[in-house]
Formats: C-alpha cells, structure tokens, sequence
C-alpha cells in the first residue's frame, strides 16, 4: 500500500515539477561546485531559463556593486556560451572591472533604460531572444505582473535573467512587494576579504551571500569569494565563484525544510 | 553640295543627341547640383548662392566655357535673373558670354526678336505677320489684346521673362541607384494601410537588394501627402540587411507618428550604406551558438531605434592609463578585448570622482585610515596601493605638463568589507591639506 502512495507522491511531485518549468520537462541548472550550496538549490545548481534576484543592504541598495559583482560571477559561465545584456538606468558599469572579476566583457551589450517600465521592457525583449544567455537588469523593484512576463519570457529560449534590485540615488525606499515570480532571491553583502599568507593588501573579493528564497530548495547563507579576480586566470576556472565557509549564524538564515511551492 | 563642295555633311541623330545632352548636364552638376535639362540643345543651371566660390559670375561662366571648349564643346552661356530671360540672351543675345545684371533683363531683351520669348510657333508667326520684329513693340501693348491675339500662353513667357511669373524647372538629380516608390490610385490614410505599404515598397526594393547581393543598414521611407508634404522616417540596423518583414517591423511603431492628412498618394523608400551581404547557410548543427543575425541583430535593431543609438552599446577597450577614458562606448555588434584584467579596476566607475572628507592618513603618502564618504564614516581595515597614474602629457600642450598632476589610487577595504578606490590628487606640498576623492566601488 505505501509503495503504491510514494509511487502516486513521484508522480505528483514531478507534474508539479513540471508545471513549475512552464512545461519545459529539461529544465537545466549551473552548479556553483560547492556541494553545500548545490544541495539547497533544486536541480542542484541554479536553475536556468528562470529569473533570479540579487539584492543588497545599506549603501549597496543605491550603489549596487557588490549584488551585480555576485551576479555577473555567478552568470559568467553561461555568458561564456552566448550573448549577455546589461540593463542600466545609470550608466556607471565598468567594463575593465567586469574583465577583472572574470566575466566577458567582449561580450556584453550595455543598454541605458530611461525609466523603469522601459528597463523591464528591454529586460523581457532581450530574455527572448535567441542567442541570448544571460540578461541583467538593474532596477528598483519587480511586481508579480512584471515578474510573470519576465519568467514567460525566460522560457521562450531557456535565457536566465539577473535581476539586480537598484533604487535610484536619493530616492525613496520603495515598498517591497509580498510576493515575487523569482525563481531565487539572494541578498548579498560585502565581507571583510582576507589575503593569502604572506600576502599584503587585499585578498580576493568575498561577499556574505544569503540564499533568503529559493523555490523548490532550502535556504541558506555561506561566505563565497571569486576565484581568481585580477589575474589572467581570471576567465579560465571551472566556476569564478568558491565557497569559503558556511555562515554559521542560523539566526540570519534559519534552515527550512523542504518546502514545494504549488 | 554643289555649291559647296567641300562641306562636311552628317546624318542627324537626336537620340544620340539627348544622350549627350544628358552627360553634359550629369557632368554641370559640378557647378550647381540645380541642373534642368532643356531639349534639344541647352541646359539651365541655377547659380544662386554658388558664384563666389568661383570669384564671381563671369568667373563662374569662363571657367563653364573654358572646361568645355577644352573638350570641344562651345556653348553660348547667359546669365540673368530668370530662367527665361537667360535663355532669350543665350539664343538671340550678341556674344556668347552675356550677363543681365539684376532687374535689368528689360533694356537687355528690347531688341531681341519675338522668337527669343520662346513663344508657340503660330504666335511667333503672327507677330512677325504683324510687324512686330523687336520685343520692345510687344512689351509695350497692353496686356488683354496681346492675349486675345497671340494666347494666354504668350502673356506667361513674357511674365516669366520679365520675373513677374514663375517657372518651373525640372531639375536632374543624380540617380539613387537603391530607391523604390509606390503610388496608389486612391490615397490612403488608415494605420493598417500605411503598414501594409511599407511592407510593400520594402519587398520591392529588398528584390532588388537581394538579386544585386546587397544589403543595406539604413532605410529612410518618406510617406508623400496629397497637399504636398513628405513625411520622412528612417530606421538603422546594426547588420546590413534586405529582410522586408524586419524593416517593415522596425518602422512599424514608428508609422503611428504620421499624419496622413487628406491622404497619401506616394511612398518611397531608400536604401543606404548599401553593401554586399552573402546569402547565409544555415548550420547543420543545431546545438552550435545561433547566428547573430537571427537573435541578436534584431534585437539591437529593435533597441537602437526605440531608446536611441547612444543607449545601446558594447564597451571597447582604449589605449590610455586614464581610467575614465580607457573604456568607450562602441558598436554592439564587435568583440573587442584588451583590458588587462591584473590591473583591479572598480565595478562602478564614478563619471565624477566624488569628494572624501576628514580623511585621516598616518604620513602623507599613505593609504588613509578613515575617510566620510556621503555623510558615512569608514574606518579602512585593508588597504592596498597606490598606483600613480599620471596625466598624458604628450597629448596636452608642453606648458600645461607638470609633474603634480599625478593621482594616487589606493584600492581600500573597509570595516564592513565594502572596497573602495580612492586617490589622493597631486603631490605632497608642505602646508597643503591633501585632497580626496572617491572614483569607483569595487563589487
């Protein structure tokens, strides 16, 4: 009898699954490499052909530097394999600071979106467009609408969307929305880097990384920093990113048990 | 013949004739780009607003003369105030250079025959019928008779002659060799119509595009009202192309932003930057990376023309140690690299560095230890430099160049983690509080 319900259980479970991918049965991931981290996203790596959000805290809400630093890290090697697309509404992006963390620069279209609804609608246009891995977008907050129009357009090709949550400088803080079509969200802080011994200076970037959403995984928090920032191996490693520690403070991000979203 | 026995004699041959006539006024195009042909035998040039570049107009008209005497072609050249008038000298004047000066084409025609107002040969008839040889007779009656007597077609010549008419050349313009036009016999003026047409006149010349091997980067489609009015848009690609249904699309949004008016009659379109494209194979292997003119070409179409074409761009690299200018914006389409990813540069560079107060720095060419930036204090845990980057003096005048105008850059960590990159600006003077800013955040 309980063979017969587990069996029913996988069944269900992989329909749901399935509606969850939009009907896309395949739907591929990225792992980071780390087994940790893996383990707390479905598939074991970050989903592609979904959208994900990288937020920030304090200062980093206006500047957004180290949200879009962990993104580009962590999207690197799909831009590798296509075209990526960088939506702006400041045009302040770097791109000899992009080629120092890692990620190809050689192969990013920047765009300044004069407002908002503008950058989002950019954002859907390039998500589906063929030969197109990886679409940043930087912009102040997503509503469920906006969300599910992104994500539609995420399906179309199998592009995987970063967007970047950025409020304009001076600008009040907006309301953030209950609900998200994200497939992930993640809040990224900047983390004291440490040099290797007998080094001087600064070691490689570290961010405190806190996987505060994430559908169909667990939630999380670790200490993560790049590879091989500011050297010519830059490009060349497996994943730009490593994890350094897990965060043990479980207050910040209590462990959840395995929730399914239906 | 028998008269003259010598004379040379040749067959008339007026198509060979128009042909030359033709060439002749493609190649006066170099004086004025306002050439009409007049058939059989002349050509009306309009020098308005040219004759100084030659030093005057009977600079202008020796230098006609002499480059086409110099090809053997003489010509009798007039100038005057109307086209008419200038063809009543040319014709019937004394000399074969004449110029009428201003408003005073009257005393210059007087003596001219009746035949020099370029009249229907039956007024010219009657006229030489009635005695009147010289123009001075007719220029005097009055004007109702002489147009019930010789026509109402008399009485324009004169007024066109005399500048009290218009006329109306036909100027030839040097062929658009990439150009399609579309007249309907009822004007249109609804939205649905106006995008069927411009998928219509694109398909017409995107044929021509492709049976040539041609593809083009910038259409211009111009919608001609029946007022009179041509309303103009245009669209650029970022790869050339000849696809009607792409251009069709990309001026589509744009359509709503014409007003047809009364209606619209006529639309062209043209073709420019053309150049040669080959016809693409398509892949067999379906997993490779897909063509760029199938996702990516379209869509920084799509962008450039609905933001603008300074919103989309791909960053290139430039030869310069100077931070701010080493990165410019360039075309979407190229793959350009080049930075040297050893050098840490931040991720969001500052266009204007910003100000840093109460920067406390143990020795003046120290990293600092604390520094308020936006009203925030930060202690430095961490900090790494300087790397001096001077100004380009060669580019700059040989006065200007000192060696103070260095920047100190320090890459900088602080309590919290957040990295920094900040530069002292100039050199360390006794007495002179160093100056601050802040020019990027690294991620």
């Amino acid at each position: 009898m309980s063979g017969f319900r587990d069996s029913r259980l996988a069944a269900l479970k992989a329909k749901i699954a399935a509606l969850e991918a939009g009907g896309r049965a395949d739907s591929e991931s990225l792992p980071f490499g780390a087994a940790d981290l893996d383990a707390c996203l479905p598939g074991g790596g970050l989903p592609l052909g979904q959208w994900h959000e990288f937020v920030g805290a304090g200062m980093e809400t206006e500047i957004g530097a180290c949200p879009a630093a962990f993104a580009a890290l962590a999207a690197a090697p799909l831009a590798r394999r296509g075209e990526a697309v960088w939506i702006l509404r400041r045009d302040d992006l770097f791109a000899p600071g992009l080629v120092g963390l890692g990620f190809p620069a050689e192969r990013l279209i920047q765009v300044c979106a004069r407002d908002e609804d503008e950058a989002l609608a950019v954002a859907e246009d390039a998500l589906s467009t063929l030969g197109v891995t990886a679409v940043f977008a930087e912009v102040e907050g997503v509503d469920l609408t906006a969300g599910r129009r992104l994500q539609l357009a995420c399906e179309k090709h199998g592009a995987t969307g970063f967007v970047i949550r950025r409020r304009p400088y001076g600008g009040q803080e907006r309301k953030g929305t209950a609900g998200s079509a994200a497939a992930t969200r993640w809040k990224i802080a900047p983390a004291l880097s440490e040099p290797g011994p007998g080094e001087f200076g600064l070691g490689p970037p570290r961010w405190r990384v806190e996987l505060e959403r994430c559908r169909g995984g667990r939630t999380g928090g670790w200490l993560m920093e790049a590879e091989a920032a500011y050297t010519w191996e830059a490009e060349n490693g497996p994943h730009p990113l490593r994890l350094v520690a897990e965060l043990g403070d479980r207050q910040l991000a209590p462990a959840q048990p395995l929730r399914l979203s239906a | 013949m028998a008269l003259v026995p010598n004379l040379a004699s040749a067959e008339s041959e007026p198509e060979a004739d128009a042909t030359a006539l033709t060439a002749l006024v493609d190649w006066s195009v170099r004086f004025s780009h306002a050439v009409a042909e007049d058939a059989p035998d002349g050509l009306f040039l309009d020098i308005s607003g040219v004759a100084h570049l030659w030093g005057g107009e009977a600079e202008l008209m020796a230098d006609y003369r002499a480059r086409l005497a110099a090809s053997g072609v003489f010509v009798r050249c007039a100038i005057a105030d109307t086209p008419g008038a200038a063809w009543a000298l040319a014709h019937h004047g004394k000399g074969a250079e004449i110029i009428a000066p201003p408003n005073g084409q009257a005393d210059m025609l007087a003596y001219l025959p009746p035949a020099a107002l370029r009249l229907e040969p039956a007024a010219a008839a009657q006229m030489e019928r009635l005695g009147l040889r010289l123009l001075f007779q007719i220029l005097g009656l009055p004007r109702a008779p002489l147009a019930r007597r010789f026509g109402q077609h008399t009485l324009t010549r004169i007024d066109q002659a005399m500048g009290r008419a218009e006329e109306a050349l036909t100027y030839r313009r040097p062929p658009h060799p990439w150009f399609a036009r579309l007249a309907f016999f009822e004007p249109i003026s609804v939205l649905e119509d106006l995008q069927k047409v411009t998928f219509d006149v694109a398909a017409k010349l995107c044929e021509r595009l492709e049976r040539e091997g041609q593809g083009a980067r910038r259409f211009r489609i111009a919608f001609h009202r029946v007022d009179g009015r041509a309303l103009p848009l245009e669209v650029g690609l970022a790869l050339a192309a000849r696809d009607p249904a792409r251009i069709a699309k990309l001026l589509g949004p744009k359509l709503e932003t014409i007003d047809p008016g009364f209606g619209i009659d006529v639309v062209t379109l043209e073709a420019e930057a053309v150049e040669p494209i080959s016809g693409r194979q398509v892949r067999l292997d379906a997993r490779a990376e897909p063509a760029r003119e199938d996702g990516l070409a379209p869509l920084v179409d799509r962008l450039t023309n609905r933001l603008g074409e300074l919103r989309v761009w791909k960053s290139a690299p430039v030869a310069t140690h100077v931070p701010e200018l080493s990165a410019r914006p360039g075309a979407p389409l190229e793959s350009p690299r080049g930075w040297n990813p050893e050098a840490p540069r931040p991720l969001r560079l500052f266009r204007q560095p910003e100000p840093l107060d109460l920067v406390m720095a143990l020795t003046p060419d120290d990293p600092p230890r604390q520094f308020q930036w936006r009203k925030r204090l930060h202690r430095v845990a961490r900090a790494e430099g300087p790397e001096r980057i001077g100004e380009e003096w060669w580019r700059g005048d040989i006065n200007d160049v000192s060696v103070s105008h260095v920047r100190d850059y320090y890459r900088v960590e602080d309590q919290d983690g957040a990295r920094f990159w900040v530069y002292r600006e100039g050199l360390y003077e006794d007495g002179v509080p160093a100056r601050w800013w802040l020019h990027g955040v690294f991620g």
